[in-house]
């Protein structure tokens, strides 16, 4: 059994199709959401996350219906963590009171355990010198990880995490990928970002979402494997690419299209396999 | 000062364990407490466990922000400590807050003792307002970014706002029922402004189960100072709390909670219709 899988969900608002029959199904380990703003990634973590309902199609949490009873729902929120892409902290909160009033959400009624198990947690994401500042005196980069230690709470069976490398700088980006590479091990991580290097250095898989379907499924290599012979260096911005651009050396890196005269091929990135992947969608929507 | 002599070993242990007399050690302690050398060969004797949880109950006591004082005072009542948490972070329970609406209510009631019961329209007005502001102010907007999160927590987000209206209520009420006896006029007087109080908290959250809080709150204000100014034309000063109208309040209460329960087992499976 897969900690969460989705069959054919659809989610609209309004007239917008956010989410389109998406089959997907996760287990341990860290799976990463690519897509351009607005393919349904956000949608897709909140189903996840049991914020919001599906329109149709099956969603089932670590073998339970979240649209079930009462009692089934609570159960999977018991062992959910979720990071929402935007959190707002109460007035004047401590980053350890914001983390022990979620504690308290989640029912860690013990105080002696509640307390030992947020310090934990503000240890894990290298906050624990900074508990007891208040959180509206933190940086932005301190926040997020506010944020994200009260999704580690009591170690989670699914951990849905909405960008959590928004304002993060790069040592503390790399905390995070260790971080959460530990947790992979034992939990179903499940992140969305815009930064392909996150996913590249974190994710064993990668889930592309465009326009609400899912347009590719599988391990970062095979991503980038579909880029192969597709990439170019050279003097000119390629006639029909899908994107070039003038790198620090003066030659152009050029991806998609035919290759121009005296371009030699380079090995792609994961970002260049995405911009190839979503082709036109892309250079329209920018990730 | 360089001491030259240590605590013996068979001591030490001794006084590690409580077994010395009072004066003993008391002279151990003094020692130990000079000396860096027995302090360090203090530190294997004792249990490390000991230590970890004298630190931890060190730290609970920096780390852990304190109650606010309505809190507090709601904890030596008998409020259990992982709501009194809960109830610390709703602004309408701080301090401040509950200060405020106290101030507002005694304000108006003043205004009504001193016009020498001739006008009642300041405290009417206030005094079932008071809650419901206080209940609007507790729980945050459907959008919110931390409801976000409340929603997806296991205790659920009908619970807490539920909880903070009971909080909000319990912190208010009994101030002013207590205002209410000192009012002129007929001693019914001070309870018949709890009519329009318990009918409006519940409409509050019923509206607010379609348009949020905010928008409730100002439909609530407006529509019930409506009520009350429509009263200062010729009626009588006790009109908006007089039989007929506390009637319609009545019905007014349980239409909303009619609408709350119909909402709430539509919606429940996402516990966010609140």
């Amino acid at each position: 059994m897969n900690a969460v899988e989705l069959t054919a969900v659809t989610k609209t608002y309004g007239r917008t199709r956010a989410l389109d029959a998406v089959d997907l199904s996760f287990d341990r380990g860290v799976t990463g959401l690519l897509g351009p703003n607005g393919a349904g990634k956000t949608t897709l973590l909140r189903i996840v996350a049991t914020s919001i309902a599906a329109d149709r199609g099956g969603v089932r949490l670590l073998g339970r219906d979240p649209h079930g009873s009462h009692a089934e729902l609570t159960g999977i929120r018991r062992e959910l963590g979720y990071l929402p892409q935007e959190l707002g902290y109460p007035g004047d909160m401590t980053a350890f009171g914001f983390v022990e009033y979620v504690a308290v959400l989640k029912e860690w009624n013990d105080r002696a355990r509640r307390l030992r198990e947020v310090r934990r947690v503000l240890e894990l994401v290298g906050l624990g010198d900074l508990a007891t500042k208040r959180v509206s005196k933190l940086s932005g980069g301190q926040r997020r990880r506010v944020a994200l230690a009260q999704a580690l709470l009591g170690d989670p069976r699914i951990l849905v995490l909405d960008e959590p490398t928004t304002g993060l700088d790069p040592t503390q980006r790399a905390d995070l990928r260790r971080t959460l590479s530990a947790l992979g091990g034992h939990c179903a991580v499940l992140l969305s970002t815009h930064q392909t290097e996150d996913v590249a250095a974190l994710c064993e898989r990668v889930v592309v979402l465009a326009g609400g379907t899912v347009r590719f499924d599988g391990t970062v290599t095979d991503l980038v494997a579909t880029a192969a012979g597709r990439v170019w260096l050279c003097d000119d911005p390629g006639p029909d690419a899908l994107v070039s651009w003038r790198t620090g050396t003066g030659r152009h890196h050029v991806v998609g299209g035919t290759p121009p005269p005296g371009a030699t091929a380079t090995e792609p990135t994961l970002e260049d396999a995405y911009l190839l992947m979503l082709g036109a969608d892309a250079v329209r929507a920018p990730a | 000062m360089t001491t030259t002599w240590h605590v013996h070993d068979d001591l030490l242990a001794d006084y590690v364990a409580g077994r010395l007399d009072a004066i003993v050690g008391a002279s151990v302690e003094q020692h130990v407490a000079r000396c860096a050398e027995c302090r360090a060969s203090t530190t294997p004797l004792v249990d490390p466990l000991l230590l970890a949880r004298g630190w931890d109950a060190v730290r609970d006591t920096v780390q852990s922000p304190a109650f606010p004082l309505p809190v507090r005072l709601a904890r030596r009542c008998g409020l259990p400590e992982p709501t009194a948490v809960l109830l610390a972070a709703a602004s309408s329970l701080r301090t401040a807050w509950v200060v405020g609406s106290f101030l507002a209510l005694t304000f108006a009631a003043l205004a009504v003792v001193l016009a020498g019961g001739q006008l009642l329209a300041p405290f009417l007005l206030v005094a079932p307002l008071v809650p419901v502001i206080g209940v609007a102010a507790a729980y945050g907007h459907h959008q919110d970014p931390l409801e976000t999160l409340v929603v997806t927590a296991p205790y659920g987000r009908t619970r807490l706002i539920l909880l903070r209206t009971l909080a909000v209520l319990a912190s208010v009420l009994p101030f002013t029922v207590l205002l209410g006896l000192f009012l002129p006029g007929p001693a019914w007087l001070a309870a018949a402004w709890l009519g329009p109080a318990v009918a409006l908290v519940p409409t509050l959250l019923a509206l607010s189960s379609f348009v949020g809080p905010r928008v409730g709150v100002a439909v609530v204000a407006l529509g019930w100072s409506a009520v009350v100014l429509f009263s200062l034309r010729g009626l009588p000063a006790t009109w908006p709390v007089e039989a007929t109208q506390q009637l319609v309040y009545l019905v007014l209460a349980a239409v909303s909670l009619v609408v709350l329960a119909a909402r709430s087992s539509r919606d429940r499976r996402m516990g966010a219709v609140l």
